[in-house]
């Protein structure tokens, strides 16, 4: 258990390593906008994040955004180019992966395939000549823990994906770790099984209470696992929050479009600043904002003009008053809810409805091409800088919150 | 739903067995009839044209042979020995060639692979030069070093040793190219968990890369030593199973039945060594194929003819057949 600590760290993949690399790697990047100096690829910078002792911090982001490369060299398996990184007071950018006291989890288990389950916990362990009788302690409480005593004598082989990841686990926690270090763990996993195992990582966190350093693509699973969580683009942070604290108050508009499902309506408006009265004005309906977000703004002299304004699909009210005018695509019933694509100002906007909420005979209402009626509450917009992308209420200040 | 086809309907059905019949036929004349008329040829006495049916007893006079336990021992010897050093060298040096630290790898595994493609005769001449007593460049830096030399080929005590180096250096190449495609093959993540495991090089190696390469390991084991079993070409060239019987193996031994016109004492041989290869490569040998005894073979040869051992009993009682050869 140690807290984590990286400075300003930054990695450059070298322009001197093999070109078959460099390709695959490029692929493996999927054309993410990584900038290319001189001296190479530069696939993670400016990193600077202090993670508490047994926090659970979830790095996530699109694929080629850093979060990997970043897992990676807290575990000693990528070289730091620059920057500092502490495993709690030590400096270890040059201390060897097996030095660290870190146990990691891989995507693809990593599982030895010629040695039992039980010789795939024990391995570690063996290596550091632990007494067999505490080898064998350790190793069934963990499978206990993870509920995979019965498989302990099979092969990795003769083990289901859900199977084969508890043993992955197992493997990690058997050692104890400072740092539990996890690289998509789910990501091969069916739907159900993913969501089981979700659930399993979280009981797990209560029982073993270590530092967790979890990275995904999955936003749910960020969202539900993360204490905090780090969001990543092209290898910079680009925020850093709790759950909540990313959701309420996205730094960009990119923070906003990876978090929240379906994803955040946006749309073209102009700020209207009427004396000290701030406005937002959409399809010539000026909608007010609550005395907090005129504070902010003001404190932060946001010019009137045109931005982006932005609302999530759930927080779209629709009732007989409301002063937009939708005219619906397309219906999507999910069960205990209905998600509605419409057209409002010439823009797919897509509206959560709770079944609950809508009349028995709703079906007669949002019919292809009938016409909705539907109010955004001034509060719940989001108000972004059409340049910078960046949040025009809490601004940076949203970038580095809940540290 | 429609049925799905068992596998029953699919090998009863007569079409499937047309298909088969272009392979079968090729399979047929070129393996399977030669395997049996060996089999054949190898209970008569043959001499190309009539075969006399005598039983065992060609296999009699093989096993009778003074020579054939030591053919057989160093067959044994040669085939183990280069198979062994072939499967634990180009383990290394595969290890060697696959690590992030050796730098022009490329070319050095182009190095490696490069005496594979060369021919087994050229191999065998160039080395037998190199290894002269005198004038072969080995022995020439050896005597940079104060040593007298080595005489590799003529010594009967090493010329065996010699000529499995030789093989031993042209065969190796595939063997690493086994390995680095056997290396190639596991999964990074592996090396990554036992690094973050606590392993170190040695028991990365012989915890995680051994285990996994135990497919490739066979592949190189099985197919070395088949090939040092069939080995035939190299030696022939740089000994011809000399000095003495010292390099003799069962392909020399195959060659030279052949080569004087024992077809009906070769097949038990082939036979029992698999070596249906070395046979016809004697059969190629032009002298060998044209003549019908060991008279006209050493009449081709324009050496004096000797007396031919008019039986079967005088050759068992007489010096081996191919010894007659000069």
């Amino acid at each position: 258990m140690a807290a984590v600590t990286l400075k300003n760290v930054k990695k450059i993949y070298p322009n001197y390593e093999n070109k078959n690399k460099k390709k695959k790697q490029k692929k493996e990047e999927g054309g993410a906008n990584l900038q290319i100096t001189e001296q190479g690829v530069v696939a993670v910078q400016e990193f600077s994040l202090d993670i508490a002792d047994k926090e659970f911090i979830v790095l996530v982001g699109p694929s080629g955004c850093g979060k990997s490369t970043t897992l990676r060299m807290i575990a000693g398996l990528e070289e730091i180019t620059e920057g500092e990184l502490y495993i709690g007071e030590d400096l270890v950018n040059h201390v060897a992966p097996k030095d660290r006291d870190i146990a990691m989890v891989f995507q693809n288990y990593a599982l030895y395939p010629h040695m039992t389950v039980y010789d795939n916990m024990a391995f570690s362990l063996k290596l550091k000549k632990t007494p067999k009788d505490e080898i064998d302690r350790k190793v069934r409480e963990a499978a206990e823990i993870l509920d995979i005593t019965q498989y302990l004598s099979r092969k990795p082989k003769a083990l289901s994906g859900g199977q084969r990841q508890r043993v992955a686990i197992g493997r990690a926690i058997v050692r104890e770790p400072r740092v539990l270090l996890m690289d998509e763990p789910l990501s091969n996993l069916d739907a159900k099984l993913r969501n089981q195992m979700r659930a399993e990582i979280i009981k797990l966190r209560q029982r073993i209470n270590t530092t967790f350093v979890y990275v995904t693509h999955d936003q749910t699973e960020a969202m539900t696992l993360g204490d905090r969580i780090v969001i990543m683009k092209d290898g910079f942070i680009q925020q850093i929050g709790t759950p909540q604290q990313v959701f309420n108050h996205p730094a960009n508009l990119f923070v906003v479009g990876f978090i929240g499902s379906p994803q955040m309506n946006f749309f073209d408006a102009q700020l209207s600043l009427d004396g000290e009265r701030y406005a937002v004005l959409f399809e010539g309906v000026a909608i007010d904002l609550p005395e907090e977000m005129q504070q902010k703004l003001r404190e932060r002299k946001v010019p009137a003009g045109p931005i982006t304004a932005g609302i999530r699909p759930e927080h779209i009210e629709h009732r007989a008053d409301g002063e937009i005018t939708a005219q619906v695509d397309v219906s999507e019933m999910m069960g205990s809810e209905i998600h509605l694509h419409a057209t409002v100002a010439r823009k797919d906007t897509v509206v959560r409805i709770p079944i609950t909420d809508l009349p028995a005979d709703y079906e007669a209402h949002i019919r292809t091409g009938s016409t909705l009626q539907l109010h955004f509450p001034g509060g719940l917009l989001h108000l972004f800088d059409k340049q910078t992308t960046l949040n025009l209420i809490w601004g940076d200040e949203a970038r580095h919150t809940g540290a | 739903m429609t049925k799905r086809p068992s596998n029953k309907n699919l090998t009863t059905k007569p079409y499937s067995y047309w298909l088969m019949t272009p392979g079968l036929a090729i399979y047929i004349v070129i393996f399977a009839i030669p395997t049996l008329a060996s089999f054949y040829f190898a209970l008569t006495r043959w001499d190309l044209i009539n075969a006399e049916f005598i039983g065992l007893e060609n296999f009699k006079t093989f096993f009778t042979q003074r020579n054939t336990s030591i053919a057989l021992g160093h067959t044994f010897i040669y085939a183990f020995g280069t198979s062994l050093s072939k499967v634990v060298f180009a383990l290394l040096i595969a290890v060697g060639l696959s690590s992030k630290y050796v730098r022009s790898r490329t070319y050095l595994k182009s190095l490696v692979y490069f005496p594979t493609m060369l021919s087994a005769v050229a191999v065998g001449i160039t080395f037998t030069a190199l290894m002269h007593p005198t004038t072969g460049l080995f022995n020439q830096v050896l005597r940079l070093f104060g040593s007298d030399g080595v005489k590799w080929l003529t010594d009967s005590d090493i010329a065996l040793y010699s000529v499995m180096f030789v093989d031993f250096w042209k065969g190796v190449g595939t063997s690493t190219v086994i390995y680095l495609a056997g290396l190639g093959a596991i999964p990074k993540d592996y090396y990554e968990a036992a690094d973050l495991d606590g392993a170190g090089p040695i028991q990365r190696f012989f915890r995680v890369t051994l285990p996994l390469m135990v497919p490739s390991i066979n592949s190189v084991l099985t197919l070395s030593l088949i090939g040092g079993l069939k080995s035939y070409e190299l030696l022939w060239t740089m000994t011809e199973g000399g000095p003495g019987y010292s390099t003799e193996i069962l392909g020399t031994v195959t060659y030279k039945l052949f080569a004087h016109g024992n077809y009906f004492t070769a097949p038990p041989l082939s036979t029992f060594a698999a070596a249906a290869d070395e046979a016809k490569g004697g059969c190629k040998h032009p002298q060998g194929l044209r003549c019908g005894s060991v008279e006209t073979c050493r009449k081709a040869d324009g050496r004096p003819a000797a007396a031919r051992p008019a039986n079967a009993e005088a050759r068992r009682s007489g010096p081996m057949l191919w010894q007659l050869s000069p």
